[in-house]
């Protein structure tokens, strides 16, 4: 894979105009962000994050059980996310993700409860291919509409599981019609003494060292096998789809098929393969849902995360590590919401007005007036509601998610640049 | 070729929509029609012709939760009094014009009674009953003022009331959580009941609430994994007694309280006792039991019987419709279940009056 094939190399003189990062940062006269910079940014979060709870006394917002909580939510919805990814970057939207979902978390229980926890782990994968790949027969082989189809493998997973769970879940001893029986713990591990050690400085509340540790302490204790999985995963997806003349090509097909098939790539093939990758891992995040934060089949607990994880790797802007960073604030939320949220989304609002403030005096400085004013009114809006309460409703703790996403979005939609032949129909020989 | 393919997208999608069609009506109406056999036999002789109509809650028969106590009280009444049913389940999303819709289709099929499992069916209860008013209507966990409707609620706030004596009694670190399904009255009143009884046997000690999902979102009802989630979130604290009122969530909650060796609290029918939860039954200190299933077999008989009562028949613990499970004998020693009797013969007896409703 290594080796550039012909093909790879003409794939990529076609595809300059369109996919170079750097030239699009060059159209929009934007700059890409170094790593350094990233660094400063992740560092600058920290303290800020750290001094909130040091003033607020919210001890739960970097505690080892809020992170460790953070990835167990974030893990399923970056899973869809990801299977996205690959569908999209081929140039098929898939909206299918929450059915394929639903499939993975039936076909893995109804595997895993009867062998082993990892055939089930295949099982569900398999099952989410399954809905994979008759996306990609009827939107790729037939093209019907992307979302049509869809919609419709959404209502079929539903259809077809809630009938197969009644048939083979439902005599079964303590299973019931809409519960398969439960299903042997897939594993953990945790970094030996270290986990323990970090927990230990957590518990301090120092302040950042107490932070840092809670974070790493959260996201090495108890990890389960299927959430290192996931990682390997969105690493690998990297690394195939940006790395090897394989993702080359398959992007491709998503950024402009015509001029991909015109150098030799099969741009059917490549759909194909995407879709079915992309059902697959789908299917292993319901297979996380039925097996790692509870260990059954249960009607229903997708509860729309495939949706949720389409809306993480548009926030990601079409690229793992940003879908990754979707997935955890949402995950993040999720998770502060379910642990009495309340304390630490009231916390979480002084960072946020503090945040809004800071870029208000941005915007003046660089005579940004009307920007400044908004950004300057809703912090001091934001400043008034913290001071004159203790908590915020829990009404408001369950919307935080949205509203965090729509918050991030509306500040970075601009930044978002999807894969140019995305949803669109495309039929072998279009260009001649 | 291209005409071929077009015929085949036409009976592909065809057959995807008569399979979404399906798909749709198994969602929304996974019904069954059995007729005993001796109903069948003599005509009208056996079960006096009468004929269940019974329409669920989100979840259905299979939620081994509330539904299923419902489902055990008709599968009673079935074999013992040989009356006919037809069971329709409410799907996930669905408007309140699916749940009138369907207390209409089991009116004019001439089910009567018709028994409708669940606060949220109160307006289509109170809206088909006027419209059928020769059919007979009963409504678990909600009052519906008509002549023709039997309102079958439960004192919830009794047997929490008893769940949080008990949690008091075992707590070491005075830190006791409660996880409410959904943040709606009727849970609400497990809270008020709850944190009533804890204050009462211990107060220094302290009672988290905490709800998984806000209405219209019912999904706190039946996700274990936010179950489990928020009960960690607890067990992190210190809290080292929960009390999880949340359907099937719940179940997600007692395995993280099992694996971190603190107490749970089972709700609706005695939890220790369900085979899903075999492994963590250890940590299963009791249950807040609610006989859904009596009340249903009891209506049931008086309609067979020709004595319905009509207006609000309340099931409390005086009249054993609500209680608590000593099955978990290892865990609950005599000091405690003796607090837990002595507590339930004051409510009887009128002494204390657990509070409905939670105090802001």
């Amino acid at each position: 894979m290594s080796a550039p094939s012909p093909t790879g190399d003409k794939t990529a003189e076609a595809l300059a105009g369109t996919t170079g990062a750097g030239q699009a940062a060059r159209l929009t006269g934007r700059r890409r962000l170094s790593p350094a910079v990233v660094l400063l940014i992740v560092a600058g979060a920290l303290v800020a994050v750290s001094a909130v709870r040091a003033l607020t006394g919210a001890q739960d917002v970097t505690s080892p059980g809020q992170i460790a909580g953070a990835l167990t939510m974030a893990v399923p919805i970056g899973l869809a996310g990801l299977g996205g990814l690959w569908a999209e970057r081929a140039g098929v939207v898939n909206i299918g993700l929450e059915g394929m979902m639903i499939l993975g978390t039936f076909f893995g229980a109804w595997a895993g409860w009867q062998t082993s926890p990892w055939l089930g782990v295949l099982a569900g994968m398999a099952g989410g291919a399954l809905g994979g790949l008759v996306h990609a027969f009827v939107t790729v082989t037939i093209g019907v509409d992307h979302i049509v189809s869809g919609v419709a493998i959404n209502i079929l997973a539903l259809g077809a599981t809630q009938y197969l769970a009644k048939l083979v879940f439902a005599d079964k001893p303590a299973g019931s019609p809409k519960q398969s029986p439960p299903i042997d713990d897939i594993g953990s591990v945790s970094l030996p003494w270290v986990s323990d050690w970090l927990d230990k400085v957590a518990a301090h509340h120092w302040f950042l060292v107490s932070d840092v540790a809670g974070i790493l302490g959260g996201l090495t204790t108890d990890v389960s096998l299927l959430t290192l999985l996931a990682v390997a995963l969105l690493i690998g997806t990297f690394f195939a789809l940006w790395k090897t003349a394989f993702g080359l090509r398959l992007r491709s097909c998503g950024e402009n098929p015509t001029a991909a098939e015109s150098l030799g790539v099969n741009v059917y093939r490549y759909k194909y393969l995407a879709v079915i990758a992309s059902g697959a891992l789908a299917g292993l995040g319901g297979v996380f849902i039925a097996m790692v934060p509870s260990h059954i089949y249960n009607e229903g607990q997708t509860g729309g995360r495939g949706y949720i994880g389409l809306a993480a790797m548009i926030f990601g802007n079409w690229r793992p590590g940003g879908l990754a960073m979707g997935a955890g604030l949402f995950g993040y939320t999720d998770s502060l919401q379910l642990r009495n949220g309340g304390p630490s989304v009231h916390a979480l609002l002084l960072l946020v007005a503090v945040l809004l403030l800071v870029i208000a005096l941005w915007r003046a400085y660089r005579r940004r007036w009307t920007a400044a004013v908004v950004s300057a009114v809703a912090g001091a809006g934001l400043l008034v509601w913290y001071a004159t309460t203790d908590t915020v409703p829990i009404e408001f703790v369950g919307a935080t998610p949205y509203v965090a996403t729509l918050l991030v979005l509306s500040l970075a939609s601009q930044r978002l640049r999807m894969p140019k032949a995305d949803g669109l129909v495309y039929r072998r020989g279009q260009g001649k | 070729m291209r005409r071929v393919t077009k015929l085949a997208a036409v009976v592909l999608s065809g057959s995807l929509g008569i399979a979404t069609l399906a798909a749709c009506g198994s969602t929304s109406d996974s019904s069954s029609t059995t007729t005993s056999p001796s109903g069948s036999a003599g005509a009208g002789a056996a079960g006096g012709g009468v004929k269940v109509g019974m329409a669920y809650d989100i979840g259905g028969r299979g939620d081994q939760s509330f539904n299923d106590s419902a489902a055990r009280g008709l599968d009673q009444a079935k074999q013992q009094l040989g009356v006919a049913t037809k069971e329709l389940s409410a799907g996930a999303n669905e408007t309140p014009a699916d749940k009138t819709q369907r207390l209409k289709d089991l009116a004019e099929a001439g089910y009567s009674p018709i028994i409708a499992i669940g606060f949220s069916y109160a307006d289509a209860v109170k809206t088909v009953a006027k419209e059928h008013p020769n059919t007979k209507f009963a409504i678990v966990d909600s009052v519906v003022d008509a002549p023709n409707v039997t309102s079958l609620v439960f004192t919830e706030e009794q047997s929490s009331y008893l769940a949080g004596v008990a949690a008091a009694a075992k707590s070491k670190t005075h830190k006791i959580g409660f996880i409410g399904g959904v943040n709606v009255p009727l849970i609400n009143k497990f809270e008020a009941g709850f944190t009533a009884g804890v204050k009462a046997t211990d107060p220094s000690a302290t009672v988290t609430p905490q709800y998984l999902s806000q209405p219209p979102d019912f999904k706190g009802f039946t996700s274990p994994d936010l179950g489990k989630a928020a009960a960690q979130g607890m067990l992190d604290k210190g809290v080292d007694v929960v009390y999880a009122a949340a359907g099937s969530s719940g179940n997600g909650a007692i395995e993280a309280v099992a694996a971190k060796k603190a107490w749970a609290i089972g709700v609706d029918s005695d939890q220790y006792k369900q085979d899903a939860l075999a492994k963590s039954r250890d940590a299963i200190l009791t249950s807040a039991i609610k006989n859904v299933d009596v009340a249903v077999f009891d209506f049931i008989k008086s309609v067979k019987d020709g004595s319905a009562k009509t207006g609000t028949v309340t099931f409390d613990l005086k009249s054993g419709g609500v209680g608590y499970s000593k099955t978990n004998t290892a865990a609950l020693d005599a000091a405690t279940v003796a607090k837990i009797e002595k507590a339930k013969q004051d409510i009887i007896d009128g002494k204390v009056t657990p509070p409905t409703t939670v105090k802001q």
